[in-house]
């Protein structure tokens, strides 16, 4: 087991520096640089003041001296400095980090309970109406666009109906504290992650639903009803937990495109994560915000499937035996 | 064949996701015909609402603009991102994962690490950043949309390699003195065409999504008129001209479908045993 | 030309201060209380000696302030010094400062801190300084109270450059023998303003109190100002709409979105507030390479532009078509001839004439936002029916500064601020002197005529008001003959708020500078 980890985490640390190089690479062939965006901003473009900037930036030196400077500091887990913002990177990611979590992970456990349970239940009725019901209705999402659909929700529910708020991550300067400030938090939260949950609900339902029939197929499920045993329990203790498994191999894969996803959403509902800042990093050229938005996106997606596999190995019951 | 289509024609879904493809396809090819002057023409007043002016059945956008035109020429565009990324990832997909797959060892782990690699970065926000780079395009999407979805065609093509590669009939081929391009080109590749179909179908329909979302975020190019951009361009006028947004979004959900819908019923004419398996 | 100039000036004092006084006279303010308002987009700092762009200002001009005021026409009024004289030659400046101000952290402001921040900080962070600072000979304190700047030579723009935007007092206590850029007091700003930094959540709202030892006895009314960063114009929209926020500066929503939020109940509009910055809008055309190298075809792009119609449907009627370089409110701006009504078939006409073959060009938008997108696209339409086939080049913040900067274009839209005086703010873009790489604010379309270099000289340095306007006057003529850039409207950007919020624009620079004596009616 220990060697599993070590293995996995030493792969981990190269795929990271790897697209730490692809990145670096890519970012510095884009037409202009952080110095010229700043100077524009400021209205203030003499050649003295972009040189100025571009010297404090390290961007008159070298591609290959300004690479391994980045490497060679990013390798001690230094994201380096962002002198837009005025501060270090790593302190501007955790800043926002948090928001983008718990929006990617609610969005997830919805798009996962709903799926699962939603799979569940036409898998047991199937063919009947309700079976084609919550097919239809689980393609119908997975074919809407993201934003789309968070722009009519925007529409429906806080500017016809006013139930939610139309953006935002919590009323501002509230000074709510506790309780009051956690469900304002939640009451903002809603919108934006069903829209993103439901998604990636419609991927769940259609693999929970193929995967409950197959399952049902199998021998030891006949044994089991030979048996004697409870529908109900045959299945949630025996077919359900087997059906999983393709479930779980499918979370794994959404987690990159989670943050992905949350990108436009936090565009539309102005939701501080990191998906902004990586967007408005971008079209300033802050290269090691953006640098250190991929890394850690990057990482995230990484411990989510390694939390996968984990989970393989403890759902997975051969894997199990062995 | 035959079997194929009485399989095909079985699946409701797929038989409306057709005609709906049927649709979209003919209004991008008679766009030109059916309106003649730009899309980008000026030519009625601005926000105009649907059905107020018969010439303008949909109404018309912030300029005056018909969104209806919009509409049909979009169409092209949609369809011409959606196949030609498709087509690249296949490109690049194919011959990884069937190298991977076929050859094994070192091989199959340098390919493998690759495509991890590329399915790590979170795909929407690098295709973001490769727009972004080459300044948006039609050029510059397709080809960002396609790097960033080969790796799913690898990783299909390199597990059926792998399942085929122990077959009699290829072991026949090897011991013929075939050489290793010629068994997968010849040999393999043939029989994995069908589930390449079905995934590059569920492609086709992710390149379109992808394409509208990158538009949307004002990286779309500026001189083709395309749905996500009709929608991005009237997201502001939300609440006076819901119609603006409201009809090209229609748009793209049933194309989308469309492509899922056929997608299955290909899964279910072409993979008989999988079709079972689903019940 | 002087006389009708200073008569409209005159007119346009008269009937604001009767509407000024009217609307004063009825309330007195009440205390306290919190304003909402957007910020668009986030500011990148808020120490704005150093940091300058339009957010940061919105924001730290609460903070900071400067050695002036300035009303809508632009007449210095006191800030920081309480008064001030201008000798007859025009080379010495004496100003006298508030007495008992103190910093944000109780040190007190002193004649000090004027002439470190003159002579020293802002000299070292912002290079518009250190061209208004090359007339000046020195800047001396005889006393804690009394500043003194004597001049080379005349340079009249000078008292028209110490707002809270161009010369912000830094305390020089705090700067004085550190590195400027990176002193961490950057992060929390002390300045003399009405309030000071309480809260910054980076990506969500910054929080502004009440500076409890404000000079200004019985200032800010409010307890709090809180900006709120929405980075979505439609979010803005509804966040006004909602009145989480009860401030929409201007430019902060679609233009799209203006009259249909102004229409609401309770909602007032005001467009004062620009009066110094006056942004103007062009296109620019690159006149270094055919056919635009040609005045014909540039006077063709001129004719073929209805500019009526885009003012109409994209600005929604706010605003002014534009005649020439200098922005009517700025001052020496002369209405003369030749203007450019829109008329495709003369442009057709010049085009056949110069036997124009046809070549795409390249056209650059600017980054900012939908309407500018739109604006584009009519531009495009518009050339295109008189024949001038045009590509949009789809471009982020970052790639239209390259490429202006690096002269990589044929048409490139942009606006500018004129600052307050032609000497500083038009000059810059039609003087051969600032034709130079790297820079896309400078006379980046590579137009170079000596008259017009001459006139420019003369106007900055001449001793009186009436030779400045001539020089002006003629610069004007020559240049709207000549077409080095196609000037689009002077934008106006109108500010929404819910009419309970009173005095909130009360200086030509908006906002930013006002927020002191805003005050909400309960």
């Amino acid at each position: 087991m220990l060697r599993f980890i070590l293995g996995r985490m030493v792969k981990i640390a190269l795929i990271l520096l790897a697209i730490t190089i692809l990145n670096f690479c890519l970012i510095h062939m884009a037409p202009g640089d952080p110095a010229l965006v700043m100077a524009g901003e400021a209205g203030d473009a003499d050649p003295k003041f972009i040189e100025d900037l571009r010297a404090q930036f390290g961007l008159d030196k070298p591609f290959i001296v300004q690479l391994w400077t980045y490497v060679s500091h990013f390798a001690t887990g230094d994201l380096g400095f962002s002198y837009r913002q005025q501060m270090p990177v790593s302190e501007l990611i955790l800043d926002r980090l948090p928001a983008t979590l718990l929006l990617s992970i609610s969005a997830f456990l919805i798009s996962l309970i709903l799926g699962v349970v939603a799979g569940v239940i036409a898998a047991a009725r199937q063919g009947k109406a309700s079976d084609s019901i919550i097919s239809t209705i689980a393609l119908l999402f997975y074919a809407t666009p993201l934003f789309w659909m968070a722009l009519m929700a925007v529409l429906l529910f806080s500017v016809q109906l006013g139930w939610m708020p139309a953006f935002g991550y919590e009323t501002a300067a509230s000074d709510m504290t506790g309780l009051a400030r956690m469900l304002d938090i939640a009451h903002h939260l809603i919108l934006p992650s069903v829209v993103l949950g439901l998604f990636f609900m419609a991927t769940y339902v259609r693999i929970t639903r193929a995967s409950m029939l197959e399952v049902n197929r199998l021998d030891f499920v006949k044994t089991a009803r030979a048996k004697g045993l409870k529908p109900s329990v045959i299945q949630r203790r025996h077919v359900l937990r087997n059906a999983i498994l393709p479930v779980v191999t499918l979370a794994g894969l959404h987690a990159g495109q989670l943050v992905g996803g949350a990108v436009l959403i936090e565009t539309v509902f102005a939701w501080p994560g990191i998906g902004r800042l990586m967007f408005e990093a971008l079209q300033s050229r802050d290269y090691n915000v953006l640098l250190g938005v991929f890394t850690v996106s990057a990482a995230l997606v990484l411990m989510f499937n390694l939390i996968t596999d984990f989970t393989y190995r403890i759902v997975d019951p051969r894997i199990r035996l062995k | 064949m035959s079997n194929f289509w009485t399989t095909f024609k079985g699946n409701k879904g797929a038989v409306v996701g057709l005609v709906i493809l049927a649709i979209v396809l003919l209004a991008s090819i008679f766009a030109p015909m059916l309106y003649t002057t730009s899309p980008w023409d000026m030519v009625n007043m601005p926000f105009m609402a649907p059905g107020v002016d018969s010439s303008v059945p949909l109404g018309t956008d912030t300029l005056g603009r018909d969104i209806a035109s919009g509409l049909a020429h979009g169409a092209y565009i949609s369809l011409l991102v959606g196949f030609v990324s498709t087509i690249v990832s296949l490109c690049i997909g194919i011959p990884l994962g069937a190298a991977a797959g076929y050859f094994g060892g070192w091989v199959d782990d340098v390919l493998m690490r690759i495509t991890e690699f590329f399915q790590v970065i979170p795909s929407f926000a690098f295709a973001i950043v490769l727009v972004a780079i080459f300044e948006p395009s039609i050029t510059s999407m397709i080809v960002a949309i396609a790097v960033v979805s080969w790796p799913p065609v690898a990783r299909l093509l390199r597990g059926e390699v792998m399942s085929l590669k122990h077959r009699e009939f290829i072991e026949a081929a090897e011991l013929s003195g075939q050489s290793g391009f010629t068994i997968i080109t010849r040999q393999i590749l043939p029989n994995t065409i069908s589930p390449v179909i079905v995934l590059a179908s569920m492609m086709v329909a992710t390149a379109i999504l992808t394409e509208s979302a990158l538009s949307f975020m004002g990286l779309g190019d500026p001189n083709v008129m395309s749905w996500g951009y009709i929608i991005g361009a009237g997201r502001t006028v939300l609440q006076q001209a819901w119609w603006i947004s409201f009809f090209p979004g229609v748009a793209i959900l049933l194309t989308v479908l469309a492509f899922n819908l056929i997608g299955e019923g290909l899964n279910d004419a072409l993979n008989p045993r999988l079709a079972k398996r689903r019940g | 030309m002087l006389s009708t100039t200073a008569m409209r000036r005159a007119a346009i004092a008269a009937a604001c201060s009767i509407a000024a006084t009217s609307g004063m006279a009825q309330e007195t303010p009440v205390k306290g209380g919190r304003l909402d308002l957007v910020v668009q987009p986030e500011p990148t700092s808020l120490m704005i000696g150093i940091t300058t762009n339009g957010p940061s200002l919105l924001v730290g001009g609460s903070i900071y302030e400067g050695l002036l005021r300035y009303d809508e026409n632009l007449e210095p009024m006191p800030s920081l010094a309480k008064s001030w004289e201008i000798s007859e030659d025009g080379l010495t400046y004496t100003f006298h400062l508030q007495e008992g101000v103190t910093f944000s952290d109780g040190e007190p402001f002193t004649s000090k801190d004027v002439v470190f921040t003159m002579k020293d900080f802002l000299m070292e962070t912002k290079s518009k300084w250190r061209a208004i600072m090359e007339p000046v000979a020195d800047v001396t304190a005889p006393d804690d109270t009394t500043v003194v700047v004597t001049m080379k030579e005349p340079f009249g723009p000078f008292i028209r450059s110490l707002s809270y935007n161009v010369a912000p007092m830094v305390p020089a206590h705090v700067y004085e023998g550190t590195e400027y850029a990176t002193n961490p007091a950057n992060d929390t700003p002390i300045g003399t303003g009405p309030y000071v930094l309480a809260e910054w959540k980076r990506g969500s709202y910054i929080e502004l109190d009440a500076n409890p030892n404000y000079w200004r006895e019985g200032l800010p009314y409010l307890d709090d100002v809180v900006y709120h960063v929405v980075p979505d114009a439609a979010s803005r929209a509804t966040a006004f709409e909602t009145r989480v926020v009860s401030v929409l500066p201007g430019g902060s929503v679609e233009n799209f979105d203006i009259p249909r939020l102004a229409a609401e109940e309770g909602v007032c509009t005001t467009e004062k507030g620009w009066e110094y910055n006056a942004p103007l809008s062009w296109m620019w055309i690159n006149n270094r390479t055919a056919p635009m190298d040609n005045k014909k075809f540039r006077q063709a792009i001129m004719y073929a532009m209805n500019r009526e119609m885009m003012l109409k449907v994209l600005w929604n009627g706010y605003g002014k078509v534009a005649t020439g370089p200098i922005t009517s409110t700025i001052p020496f701006y002369d209405a003369v001839e030749p203007t450019y009504e829109y008329n495709p078939e003369k442009a057709k006409e010049l085009l056949e004439e110069i036997g124009y073959d046809g070549k795409e060009l390249r056209l650059l938008p600017l980054p900012y936002g939908e309407t500018w997108q739109r604006w584009a696209e009519v531009v495009k339409q518009n050339l295109k029916a008189v024949g001038i086939p045009v590509e949009i080049e789809s471009t982020d913040v970052a790639g239209w500064n390259q490429k202006t900067s690096q002269w990589d274009y044929d048409l490139a839209f942009t606006y500018l601020y004129e600052n307050g005086d032609p000497a500083i703010g038009v000059a810059r873009n039609y003087i051969s002197s600032q034709i130079a790489l790297g820079n896309p604010f400078n006379n980046v379309e590579g137009y170079s005529n000596p008259k017009v270099d001459e006139l420019f000289a003369k106007a900055a340095t001449a001793p009186s008001d009436e030779e400045r306007q001539a020089a002006y006057t003629e610069v004007q003529k020559i240049l709207q003959e000549d077409v080095p850039v196609a000037w689009l409207t002077e934008l106006s950007f109108p500010t929404l708020y819910d009419c309970s919020v009173q005095g909130l624009v009360s200086t030509a620079n908006g906002i930013g500078n006002s927020l002191g004596e805003t005050w909400i009616k309960k």
